[in-house]
């Protein structure tokens, strides 16, 4: 019964209590109406006994007075209202109990109604003698009907009278009890309205309290605290429905802004990321061309000496300047792009040639590269720095003795690229320092393109999304370096 | 969850205090009703009865006839009939015969009436009996009547009484004479009060009775009898007549009262004229005037007829009459003497409610 009622429009709900209030007050006002009804109903009979009592003694005095006129004039009309009178007379006594009891009234009425009838007999005899002009027989029926006559006045005005008394009492008590009942009336419906009140108070209380509760919730809402205590729905009412229908609302709302919040953050972190590397390549550009003149004057002053070695024969001296070109070609080309690794690795070997020029040979340069992996994508501009730097801090002092390793491999879906050198080694603070970016170093010693390690790095880091992108080994001192850069594998695209 | 198990619990107890609340205020005011009801209407009758008697007697006020119509209702009730003390809720006083005739036209199941010889009471009784009403005479019978029974005293046993009480009376006279020797004498005088009214013959077997006993007194004392009428003509006579005795040169030693009226006008008198002591009332009946004189010695002693027992008879020869259309035709109920030996046993017995 009460999951139906929670289960009942609100509107039902409140008509429903209402309705109930309204007709409880009614029944009780039905009743008390009822009893008011039924008390004023008995007041109104006290007397009904005396008003009958008087009627009779009336319609006794009329026969009395008919039958004399009649014996003073035996007219018509003295015949016709003693019957009038006889009629009514008996009728009235026919209203009477003939019981006997323990109640003087009953044995009266009794003795009254008897002696009615023996008194109409007398009055019929009286009447019959006097048709039959039997002058003597009516005169002796008219004294003795008189007697009679006034021996049911006597016992009639004696019942009423006594009856008058008693009733009087009655009246007394029913009038009094009348009073008292009017109080306890209105008292009864000072308690129901009172109860009424305190009742429906409560229900509505409880009914309501949900709306309460979520307008608070709301209003905390509105006031900017999304993580509010949600009410919880009880009823399956509307505010239960809207309760619910608002937690709903608001965990779905904490999601659709947690998740907003999470796309922004990555967006930023992409637009964070996509700055870095242009400011970075930026940076790389900047210093490259800060350290060249004019690119395409030097390429076609190069074409030009490559032109004129090729004609005066000295092929070492074309390849030569025609590595050259390549290099500084590439540097130009390629710095805005991904490349290949393969492109990487032939700039390399281009580098190690210009340089074995410059220092007769004396790098000794082996490269063990998986061809499988050459096509691999990568940022332009990171293996040539590396072994620029292996060159110039690793192997520059130790004449014809340094070697450079240039190894290719793939290991656990990741490209590997290590460049090693057997040169004077690092220690384990620089290459900290190194890795951290706080490695400074001279630059434009003019055996560099410009790019440092730390632009390296950083754009490594930024290209790979993770940290551990490089790797710097050194056993010690003159234990050489190994700079191991990773690289995501993608074989899709391969 | 647990809050709203203690809403649910909550609505559901607001719901029992509510209809516990609607169930208490009806059951409230209806008792209330049902109370402020019972108080005003008018009561049921208890009983009805099947059998309905009239008793018609000379003065329904009297303490004798109250007694009798008590001890006939109580019968009555347990024969399953009612006996009304006719002419009591009237508001005026008529004759015997006029509540006799007012009975029989209220066709009564039977009239016991207090009887008298006259012509006039045995026409009545005849009336009645032709109307098929049986009629009992009680305490004084109409004896030429066509009455079904008769329900009294024996005369003569009161007279006898009266006598044995006179030789009492005397003894004690003589007892005192000892002692004041002009107080002794040989003649004693004896008046007995005889009412007007009453059927002679009843009084005479009394005064028979008397004679029988005092001519046998073995102490050779003489009474002079006297016989005086009280005048009870009209209802103040009576009180009149008796003072005129004690006013006479010759003041009776012995008054015999025949009525309860004249016993107390007799101790009254006695008071009034300084004759306590000197004049020895033998009185008749055991109202509580008469009982409260005996125990102060203003009166010798009473007779007291057993009331109960007279209308007892009176139910039992009305009700063997109706049932068995005979009955025995003379009830004798007893007599008894109260004197200032037994007169703390009668003097607070209960009085008989007023009808």
């Amino acid at each position: 019964m009460r999951s139906k009622f929670a289960g009942l429009p609100l509107s039902h709900k409140i008509s429903g209590i209402f309705v109930l209030a309204n007709l409880l007050t009614f029944i009780v006002d039905i009743a008390l109406l009822f009893a008011i009804n039924r008390l004023s109903v008995d007041m109104e009979n006290t007397y009904r006994e005396n008003s009958h009592l008087n009627e009779m003694l009336e319609a006794l005095e009329d026969v009395q007075r008919s039958m004399t006129d009649y014996l003073n004039s035996k007219s018509t009309d003295s015949l016709s209202g003693y019957y009038m009178a006889e009629q009514h007379f008996s009728e009235l006594a026919g209203e009477l109990d003939t019981i006997v009891s323990d109640r003087a009234y009953d044995r009266m009425s009794r003795n009254i109604y008897y002696m009615s009838e023996d008194y109409l007999q007398e009055v019929a005899q009286t009447i019959e003698a006097k048709r039959g002009r039997n002058v003597e027989r009516y005169r002796i029926l008219f004294e003795q009907a008189t007697k009679k006559y006034e021996y049911t006045k006597t016992y009639i005005r004696s019942l009423n009278e006594e009856q008058f008394i008693s009733n009087s009492v009655r009246y007394t008590t029913l009038a009094r009890n009348f009073r008292k009942f009017e109080v306890f009336a209105v008292a009864v419906m000072f308690v129901v309205l009172f109860g009424t009140a305190v009742i429906i108070t409560n229900i509505i209380t409880n009914l309501i309290r949900p709306l309460g509760e979520l307008a608070k919730s709301a209003d905390e809402v509105t006031n900017g605290r999304l993580d509010a205590e949600l009410p919880e729905s009880t009823n399956n009412d509307e505010i239960g429905k809207l309760t619910a229908a608002f937690g709903k609302m608001m965990v779905s709302i904490r999601e659709y802004i947690e998740k907003l919040r999470m796309s922004m953050e990555k967006e930023r972190a992409m637009q964070e990321k996509e700055l870095m590397m242009e400011t970075h390549l930026k940076d790389a550009q900047l210093k490259y061309l800060r350290a060249q003149i004019n690119p395409h004057f030097l390429f076609n002053t190069l074409n030009a000496g490559a032109q004129l070695a090729m004609m005066e024969g000295a092929d070492r001296t074309y390849e030569y300047v025609q590595t050259v070109a390549d290099f500084f070609r590439y540097n130009v080309k390629k710095q805005d792009e991904l490349v290949t690794i393969e492109s990487e690795v032939n700039l390399v070997d281009n580098y190690i040639r210009i340089l074995n020029v410059r220092f007769s040979g004396d790098i000794h340069y082996t490269q063990q590269v998986d061809q499988r992996l050459l096509k691999v994508k990568m940022p332009g501009m990171i293996l040539q720095p590396i072994v620029e730097n292996a060159v110039n801090h690793g192997i520059r002092e130790m004449g014809d003795q340094g070697h450079i390793f240039l190894k290719v491999y793939r290991d656990e879906g990741r490209v590997f690229i290590s460049v090693k050198d057997n040169g004077k080694g690092m220690s384990k603070e620089n290459i900290d320092k190194l890795l951290d970016g706080k490695w400074k170093y001279e630059e434009n010693t003019g055996d560099s393109n410009g790019v440092g390690m730390d632009n390296v790095i950083a754009r490594l880091k930024l290209f790979n999304d993770r940290d551990d992108v490089i790797r710097i080994k050194s056993e010690g001192k003159d234990m050489g370096t190994e700079v191991v850069i990773s690289l995501p594998f993608d074989s899709d695209k391969e | 969850m647990e809050g709203s198990r203690f809403v649910r619990s909550k609505a559901v107890v607001y719901s029992i205090l509510s209809i516990l609340f609607a169930a208490a205020v009806f059951v409230v005011a209806w008792m209330y009703f049902r109370f402020i009801m019972g108080k005003g209407t008018e009561e049921q009758p208890e009983k009805i009865y099947s059998h309905y008697y009239a008793m018609v007697t000379d003065d329904y006020r009297s303490s004798f006839w109250q007694y009798v119509w008590q001890g006939a209702s109580e019968e009555a009730a347990s024969h399953d009939s009612y006996v009304e003390l006719f002419g009591a809720d009237l508001g005026y006083d008529y004759s015997i015969e006029e509540l006799m005739d007012m009975a029989i036209a209220a066709k009564v199941d039977g009239i016991m009436v207090y009887g008298n010889s006259s012509e006039n009471m045995s026409d009545m009784i005849a009336k009645a009996t032709g109307e098929g009403i049986p009629v009992v005479t009680m305490y004084s019978d109409s004896p030429y009547s066509e009455r079904c029974s008769y329900v009294g005293v024996s005369g003569y046993s009161i007279g006898l009484e009266y006598g044995r009480q006179i030789c009492n009376a005397r003894g004690e006279i003589q007892r005192l004479a000892i002692n004041d020797p002009e107080k002794e004498k040989t003649t004693y005088n004896v008046t007995v009060l005889v009412e007007e009214k009453k059927p002679f013959y009843d009084q005479n077997v009394i005064l028979s009775g008397i004679k029988d006993i005092v001519n046998r007194d073995e102490s050779g004392a003489e009474y002079a009898i006297k016989i005086v009428n009280v005048d009870n003509s009209n209802p103040f006579s009576v009180e009149e007549s008796i003072r005129d005795i004690f006013m006479e040169e010759e003041i009776p030693d012995i008054l015999v009262c025949l009525s309860e009226l004249d016993t107390t006008c007799a101790y009254q008198a006695l008071i009034d004229f300084n004759q306590v002591g000197s004049v020895y009332v033998l009185g008749y009946y055991n109202s509580e005037t008469i009982l409260n004189a005996i125990s102060r010695n203003v009166v010798y002693s009473t007779l007291a007829v057993d009331t109960e027992e007279l209308g007892r008879y009176c139910v039992e020869a009305m009700d063997e009459y109706i049932n068995y259309g005979n009955t025995s035709q003379y009830f004798a109920a007893d007599v008894t003497i109260i004197d200032k030996t037994n007169v703390a046993e009668y003097l607070h017995k209960e009085e008989p409610d007023e009808k």
